[in-house]
């Protein structure tokens, strides 16, 4: 692999973003405040780009969209229509606790002999660029607690970190579609030669083990999680404590949607004279009609039941089956309860810290 | 295609009839012969007073570019009250709608007795002509025909606006 | 008196309540391992009240925690400011609760954090069985910084297309998590429309026009009864101005009935559940 890194100036940033726009359907953080969020950009919104925080709707919403339509039929001659999905799409300024999301994502819609072709699809057209994170966007950011590097992104086509001197990126190309946009760069240097644009150097690229030079400020959130925390947590299912965890909880979706791993979906159906549309959306098992059976039946029935399955899927089922936490510590949830409920209170509870 | 669509466009006209006035009334223009406009498709309610403002909004988003809703007049419900109740709730959801840019003259409210046959002809006819020039509705819910764009990925393309909004 | 000393003293009458067995548990805030978070605290032990805090980051209201525990066994305490208090009216009017279940701590309020204290107009309870401090000098309706319908009133100064990309903004943002509604105190359907799987009520897909559909037709459901707490928007998590809807319905109900303000008492009709035989039906 060319480990050949590249540094992009802030000023250059909007230069180099453009010059992938011809190329792929680009989305990058842009907005601002509560507006924050992972948006198409196109020339004239160039200038939205916003790599200081992180949006609440984190970047897994461009591989398993939102709500999509999986086929359209015609009732009157039944011939069905099945939506195209995007070719080459680039997600720019994806932070590392997010592609460890994405990285939950393939391994629930890939793997164990299913794969889901909408998802795989998108997947395979999608190049990511990481940015990492030198500081930490959200105040209750704990992925390092979680097994993460806030510094680092493995699965990412291209990691952008920040410079010590806080005014410009450097660019590791870290997989061949990495090194495509590696291309689309280098062709820009020559293009503009007269700017600065891009700087080549040839410092090695971040490899595993060691750290760039610069450290940031980073999750002054710590949580303590043993190792066999799902053991524990599975030994715990019956602890009456659960209702004391469950018991400001609204039983609202913020958590599941805000959450970068979080991949539960419903498959409706919407039937016009003209049109029958089937769709995916996101679906959430917080909801009261998530588990509820043909005949009524739930047997998830209180907010009880449906918080401690959400909290035992993201740390213990998911762990059994994939082998790794479905909770990345990006902290959103944390955030955005409505509630203040805390997922690490679970985790050192369960961890037996608390 | 030489065809002008402005040209050809028929509105969709829903129309909810309280099933012992305005159906009736409908009923009697149709025995009387009354010719009125096509685009409105009748839907028998047990009263005016069964009618859900979602009902509204779901017709929109389903489609339809005019709403009525008819029932008895004031003082001649079946139900003694129904139609009062009505009256309340589709003065508010007139200005709610307007509130939501949904164009209040899309939604229309009558009372209709039975044997108001020429005023039934004469609202529908009323709304056709309203609704056809106003054209088309926005609210209808279009399949995204490719999930290339998300929801909030599109979001950010309308217009921004700060302050208390 | 500070916020310490307002959080001893709700500690002590708690531990008192506790001790005497006269509640099963008060419904209170408690701490996180945040300073500017706090969490519904249910506090069942004398040991438990030593937990209770009360500050400025009290930003949620407790009152719909209610309607989880309709058939108590013992009373239960709540600590109520001038939004839980309106919201406990307004639930008893509703049938959801039931007056004698409860004693009501209540908490003169100054205000919080939260951007829904901005626009409060009872920051006093109106209902209560004893008060922990002495009421605010400025009385229960002291003067909001945001006037009664701030919301509404900026939406309403738009024009037709204005509004229209206005809210096709808004409902495009929403991700329909229903945090208004669970955080809502008024909305308290059994079964809510968009939980009935296939009635055709609402469908399940996200989009602006149906995330539209079920704001309209929340707010129209709550509107009349809306006791203007902003619950709703505190609790969204995508900032989106959910007020505005309701307060546009409250706004035309006064245009059209004169004053309206809901959950002032517990006997107060609201407007879409009555008639008036003289009602205009000008719109026709």
């Amino acid at each position: 692999m060319d480990n050949k890194t590249i540094t992009i100036t802030k000023d250059d940033l909007a230069t180099a973003i453009r010059a992938l726009l011809p190329a792929y359907n680009v989305y990058a953080p842009a907005g601002e405040g509560e507006r924050l969020a992972f948006a198409a950009l196109d020339e004239s919104r160039l200038g939205a780009i916003n790599l200081t925080g992180s949006p609440v709707i984190p970047p897994k919403e461009l591989l398993f969209p939102r709500s999509e339509s999986l086929y359209t039929l015609d009732p009157e001659t039944g011939a069905a229509t099945v939506p195209e999905i995007a070719e080459s799409t680039l997600i720019f300024g994806v932070r590392p606790c997010d592609l460890r999301g994405i990285e939950n994502l393939d391994a629930a819609f890939l793997e164990k002999g299913y794969v889901d072709s909408n998802y795989a699809k998108r997947r395979e057209n999608t190049t990511i660029i990481a940015l990492a994170c030198v500081t930490s966007p959200y105040e209750t950011c704990f992925c390092e607690s979680m097994g993460g590097d806030p510094l680092a992104a493995k699965g990412a086509d291209v990691l952008l970190t920040e410079t010590k001197a806080g005014d410009a990126f450097t660019a590791a190309f870290q997989t061949p579609k990495g090194l495509q946009v590696k291309l689309l760069w280098d062709s820009l240097a020559m293009d503009c030669g007269s700017a600065p644009a891009m700087t080549e150097g040839s410092k090695p690229a971040m490899t595993e083990g060691s750290k760039p030079a610069m450290t940031g400020q980073h999750n002054t959130l710590r949580v303590t999680k043993p190792d066999d925390l799902p053991q524990r947590l599975m030994a715990a299912f019956d602890d009456p404590h659960w209702a004391v965890l469950s018991e400001a909880c609204l039983g609202c979706g913020t958590c599941s949607y805000v959450c970068p791993t979080c991949y539960c979906f419903d498959i409706d159906r919407e039937s016009g004279a003209k049109e029958i549309t089937e769709y995916r959306c996101w679906d959430c098992c917080m909801f009261s009609d998530y588990s509820r059976m043909a005949g009524g039946h739930n047997p998830r029935p209180t907010k009880k039941e449906r918080l401690r399955n959400r909290y035992l899927h993201k740390l213990a089922y998911f762990d059994e089956r994939y082998g790794m936490t479905l909770c990345v510590g990006c902290g959103r949830c944390i955030a955005k309860c409505p509630a203040s409920l805390d997922i690490t209170e679970v985790i050192e509870w369960g961890g037996g810290a608390l | 295609m030489g065809i002008n669509e402005a040209t050809t466009y028929e509105p969709k006209i829903l129309a909810f009839c309280c099933n012992w006035c305005t159906y009736t009334g409908a009923d009697l223009a149709g025995l009387n012969r009354m010719k009125y406009p096509a685009n409105v498709r009748v839907v028998r309610v047990p009263c005016s007073g069964r009618v859900n403002p979602q009902f509204i909004l779901r017709a929109f988003a389903r489609g339809a570019d005019g709403v009525m809703v008819c029932g008895c007049h004031p003082g001649d419900c079946h139900y003694t009250t129904g139609n009062y109740f009505t009256r309340r709730r589709f003065m508010l959801m007139k200005k709610v709608l307007e509130f939501n840019g949904i164009e209040p003259q899309r939604f229309h409210a009558r009372w209709i007795s039975g044997s108001e046959a020429a005023k039934f002809r004469d609202a529908v006819t009323e709304v056709a002509q309203v609704v056809k020039a106003l054209g088309p509705a926005a609210t209808k819910v279009t399949t995204q025909a490719s999930s290339k764009a998300p929801a909030s990925a599109d979001i950010e393309s309308s217009v921004q606006k700060e302050g208390a909004l | 008196m500070n916020y310490t000393e307002k959080t001893k003293l709700i500690q002590t009458r708690a531990a008192a309540l506790l001790e005497a067995g006269e509640v099963s548990y008060v419904l209170g805030w408690g701490a996180t391992r945040f300073a500017d978070k706090t969490r519904a605290r249910f506090a069942r032990s004398p040991e438990e009240a030593a937990t209770l805090v009360y500050n400025e980051h009290c930003t949620q209201s407790l009152a719909k925690y209610l309607v989880d525990d309709r058939w108590p066994e013992t009373r239960i305490a709540i600590l109520a400011r001038g939004c839980e208090s309106r919201a406990i009216n307004r639930m008893i009017r509703d049938n959801q609760i039931r007056r004698e279940n409860l004693l009501i701590l209540g908490l003169p309020c100054e205000g919080t954090d939260a951007e829904r204290c901005r626009s409060c107009r009872a920051h006093d309870p109106v209902v209560y069985d004893e008060l922990l401090w002495e009421p605010n000098s400025t009385g229960a309706a002291a003067a909001a910084e945001l006037s009664r319908y701030y919301r509404a009133d900026a939406v309403d100064a738009l024009s037709a297309a204005e509004k229209k990309a206005y809210w096709d903004d808004v409902y495009a943002r929403c991700i329909r998590c229903y945090a208004c509604r669970n955080a809502c105190p008024v909305c308290s359907c059994r079964e809510c429309f968009v939980d009935m799987h296939r009635t055709g009520f609402q469908g399940k897909r996200h989009s602006a026009t149906d995330n539209q559909t079920f704001g309209v037709t929340r707010a129209f459901h709550v509107g009349d009864r809306c006791i203007e707490c902003g619950e709703c928007e505190r609790a969204c998590p995508m900032g989106l101005p959910i007020l505005a809807q309701t307060q546009k319905i409250l706004k035309e109900i006064e245009a059209l009935a004169g004053d309206y303000e809901q959950g002032l008492d517990a006997a107060q009709d609201n407007y879409l559940g009555a008639f008036d035989l003289d009602d205009k039906d000008d719109f026709m």
